[in-house]
């Protein structure tokens, strides 16, 4: 069964048009890491999957549900009913700064009363263990590191059990000495057969993570395939030129 | 006295009933002003902020009127202009404290409007993101994550109004409300003594203190570290 099914999203800002007919499937537990070149749209593409982007025209389904069908939305209720089935790590963290850290963890499943306080607090230290950080339960994030804030935000979002997490470059504000910790994490999340969607530039982790590639520019995607087939024999030149360049 | 270079401490013990009294009225304003015109302002920013054009054109004026004409102008109008105007007028005549006190609290709110529209800006607009993709409603959005933030973003701005409201106080004195300046220029003119004038500066720098100490306390409580 398919669990993301998108098809012929458009999008534009004023007259510059974001996405020309993105389409593409994912199936339970996948990893798909999307990559290219700075303004092509994956950020756009991503944030219009949780509705934090409003497309023009297109088709997105979460399972049985219609987020947007060929450019009309569905219900507030329904599309909130999507989104809650999603989790979303963003580049710059977006941690709250005046809640300590198991604040952060503890405040939306209390607003959507997901369970006890007792239980939502034994949850959320669960979750810290997971990331490797009990020991900053009752720290504020303005004194944590880059990498511990966004293992803080990866521990957030899953506090709501999300069936699928999307990462906005949840590397990309990092010094480099810290991608790996946040890395490692999402290794591990890829283990537990979590599905994600990572907009990214840390092609090493792409290759050795990711079950399936896309790889988008000027809002289209150019190709898609294994990390093997996108890697080794790029097809389009496109891929070929963004890859030497990188490499 | 003053002029011979020591304190008449008997003098000072006489003047300082009366002038408390006047500073009870001083108080009191402050705080009528203070706990209405902060939830005021706070509206005001939302409907300014608002989507619908004709309430966020209501709030910007609102600012603009109140804050563009002086104070002084306003309490006057609300003594002294209102029962004048015909018809109306004279079911507009109010307690001189009560108009005085409408003005303080309309102009406040004008200024608190602004100061929370800054602090509202202050906060990063990831976190409108990270609330909706976490399901928090729009309200729950702005009272668990967005007022807080502002909240730590406007004490100092907060703070110096609120510093400015204690000394705008001594504006009663122009529509003859017996506050704590009008009890020491009383003195003054009475008693041909300059001492009552430095007893109403040390009472209103207490005040000031006490605010001091209350929102620097309040700085170092909504640090968030």
């Amino acid at each position: 069964m398919t669990l993301i099914d998108v098809n012929n999203l458009q999008k534009s800002f004023g007259k510059l048009e974001v996405l020309k007919g993105i389409s593409f499937e994912v199936q339970p537990s996948e990893v798909i890491a999307i990559i290219g070149p700075s303004g092509s749209g994956k950020s756009t593409m991503l944030r219009s999957l949780v509705h934090l982007e409003q497309v023009n025209w297109g088709t997105i389904r979460i399972g049985e549900q219609d987020l947007v069908k060929d450019g009309k939305y569905s219900s507030n209720e329904i599309i909130k009913s999507i989104t809650s089935r999603m989790g979303m790590v963003f580049q710059h963290f977006n941690l709250f700064p005046h809640l300590t850290v198991l604040g952060n963890l503890e405040l939306a499943p209390r607003m959507l009363k997901r369970a006890s306080q007792e239980e939502i607090q034994a949850q959320a230290i669960s979750m810290l263990g997971k990331v490797g950080l009990s020991d900053k339960r009752d720290v504020y994030p303005s004194n944590l590191s880059g990498g511990q804030k966004q293992r803080v935000a990866i521990a957030r979002a899953l506090m709501l059990n999300p069936e699928i997490l999307l990462f906005d470059e949840p590397t990309s504000a990092l010094d480099p000495e810290l991608t790996g910790e946040v890395l490692q994490v999402m290794k591990q999340l890829a283990v537990e057969n979590m599905t994600m969607l990572i907009v990214t530039h840390e092609m090493g982790f792409a290759r050795e993570v990711a079950d399936r590639i896309l790889f988008m520019a000027d809002g289209e995607i150019i190709e898609a395939g294994t990390p093997e087939q996108i890697f080794n024999t790029p097809q389009h030149q496109r891929t070929k030129t963004f890859l030497n360049r990188l490499l | 006295m003053f002029m011979k270079g020591n304190v008449d401490m008997d003098y000072i013990t006489k003047i300082i009933g009366p002038m408390l009294e006047g500073a009870q009225t001083t108080v009191l304003l402050f705080f009528i002003c203070i706990i209405s015109s902060i939830p005021l302002g706070f509206l005001i920013t939302l409907m300014a902020n608002s989507k619908v054009k004709p309430v966020s054109w209501f709030a910007h004026s609102f600012v603009y009127v109140m804050r563009g004409t002086p104070l002084l102008l306003q309490m006057l109008f609300f003594c002294y202009g209102l029962p004048v105007l015909p018809v109306v007028g004279e079911y507009l005549i109010m307690d001189r404290f009560l108009a005085a006190g409408l003005a303080f609290v309309l102009n406040y709110a004008a200024y608190f409007a602004e100061i929370f529209r800054g602090g509202l800006l202050a906060v990063d607009g990831g976190q409108y993101e990270a609330a909706k993709v976490l399901g928090l409603s729009k309200f729950q959005t702005m009272t668990r994550v967005i007022i807080p933030q502002m909240f730590r973003v406007v004490i100092p701005s907060v703070s110096n109004e609120s510093i400015t409201l204690i000394k705008d106080t001594a504006l009663l004195y122009a529509v003859s409300v017996p506050d704590l300046l009008h009890y020491a220029l009383t003195a003054v003119n009475r008693d041909f003594s300059i001492a009552p004038f430095f007893v109403a500066a040390v009472i209103y720098l207490l005040m000031t203190l006490v605010l001091t100490i209350l929102f620097k306390w309040l700085e170092k409580k909504f640090k968030f570290q």
